[in-house]
């Protein structure tokens, strides 16, 4: 039990901490001021409870009340959670369950995964302006760089499985192998149209 | 109960008048006050704060419930059941050092929690409160100091709800062999001289080693929570005995 209570201390810092980086976290909190929410994950059956003030979230392990919303997801369901348009779909398939006010998940969701954090600004109080910029201009070059070379990897290796291995059909060959069988479909509604013709 | 007809009680090892030891406990937490939370994370290592949030999940309060956190302290404890209870619960600090009770309220102010928090400083034999009043009541790291233990069990039994539960989070004897041993060593040795670093005072840090040892174990305790009428009693080792949660319902 005391490493339940490890990870909600680990979880509350965490979020707490992020928050106090987060100028409009304050703002969505008021929103949910007082209220407590229940998530639980399908694959660990571990209900954790969001206690949620105006002053910051407290996570709990166990609460014996009844929370104003609960909810229950699977994993996957959680990184798509940040897209509103996407929750109707999620509980029609059945990834996500929610007891209580639907509009309570969304600015849940909204107040975990939508953070608004300068860092650059919060860096160069520390570190200066100047080394600041440098530093956030780098990193955002070596993200855009990865991305890129990922991007690249995934075309090469494509390419590869495709052209040089022939593991796999190109698209082109796709097409024309699907034009070759919707031919036959072709022929063979009109044979049996013909056949059904002559054993009349 | 000896001790009792003599009319002296132990403090730390020595032994002293009976009416002394409020004075001279209220010296130690006097001198401590400014630094009790540094110290707290310091000495435990972080680990008191898994302690506590051991006693909220083992608290079952809910929203709009009454709460006494006697000897809060620093309101650790107080901070998060304020939140949880929210606007329409109730909680009370009450510490019978009123340095302690400055030093919590206005580390609770600066963290923007009022409205629903009351202080006072109260004497845990002899609540102020009505009969029948509390949903929960908590007493960490404070029973150690009480002078007398059996009076303040039956105060906070007076004052709970039908229905309400005590939490008695406080040290208690390890219960390995080995561990014990470190502890020994690490309380009589290294404690103190922590406290002295960091708080100038290392005999206050003497009398805390002093008083985990004088404090009853787990059975014991348990059994003088059960002799005042409580029912359902039970304790959970932390931390292999370091600390020990005792647990009472009141029906």
């Amino acid at each position: 039990m005391p490493l339940d209570n490890l990870v909600c201390g680990l979880l509350e810092t965490g979020v707490n901490k992020l928050h106090q980086l987060d100028t409009s976290a304050k703002q969505k909190r008021k929103a949910l001021d007082g209220t407590i929410i229940g998530v639980s994950l399908k694959e660990l059956n571990k209900p954790l409870y969001f206690v949620i003030s105006h002053q910051q979230i407290d996570v709990l392990s166990r609460y014996d009340g009844k929370a104003d919303c609960f909810i229950r997801l699977n994993f996957l369901a959680l990184l798509d959670l940040q897209d509103n348009s996407q929750l109707t779909g999620l509980i029609k398939n059945g990834q996500l369950e929610v007891d209580g006010d639907i509009k309570m998940v969304q600015q849940f969701a909204l107040l975990l995964t939508e953070m608004d954090i300068d860092w650059e600004e919060h860096l160069s109080s520390k570190v200066g302006d100047l080394l600041a910029h440098k530093l956030v201009y780098h990193a955002k070059q070596c993200k855009k760089q990865l991305f890129k070379q990922s991007n690249k990897a995934k075309m090469q290796l494509a390419e590869v499985i495709t052209e040089e291995l022939k593991l796999a059909p190109g698209p082109l060959e796709v097409a024309y192998f699907c034009d070759q069988v919707s031919d036959i479909e072709k022929q063979v509604s009109a044979l049996e149209k013909r056949l059904s013709h002559y054993s009349k | 109960m000896s001790e009792k007809q003599e009319n002296t009680t132990h403090f730390g090892f020595k032994t002293v008048e009976e009416d002394k030891k409020v004075e001279l406990v209220a010296d130690v937490f006097h001198s401590v006050a400014a630094k009790y939370d540094v110290m707290n994370d310091v000495l435990s290592m972080g680990i008191h704060r898994v302690w506590k949030r051991f006693t909220i999940d083992c608290s079952g309060i809910r929203k709009g419930q009454k709460v006494l956190d006697l000897a809060g302290g620093t309101g650790d404890l107080t901070a998060k059941f304020s939140r949880i209870v929210g606007q329409e619960g109730h909680v009370v600090l009450a510490d019978i050092n009123d340095s302690m009770l400055k030093v919590g309220r206005s580390k609770l102010r600066d963290l923007g929690i009022e409205g629903n928090v009351e202080y006072v400083q109260a004497n845990a034999e002899e609540l102020p409160f009505p009969d029948n009043h509390f949903d929960l009541v908590t007493i960490a790291f404070g029973l150690r100091n009480v002078t007398d233990k059996d009076k303040a069990l039956a105060s906070i039994y007076r004052v709970l709800k039908p229905g309400g539960r005590l939490l008695v989070l406080e040290f208690s004897k390890p219960i390995y062999k080995p561990v014990s041993k470190f502890y020994d060593f690490y309380s009589f040795n290294i404690l103190p001289k922590l406290g002295k670093l960091i708080a100038n005072d290392s005999e206050s840090y003497q009398y805390l080693a002093e008083s985990i040892r004088m404090h009853p174990d787990q059975e014991t305790l348990k059994q003088m929570m059960a002799d005042v009428g409580f029912e359902g009693t039970e304790f959970f080792n932390l931390s292999a005995g370091i600390v020990a949660l005792h647990r009472g319902y009141k029906y």
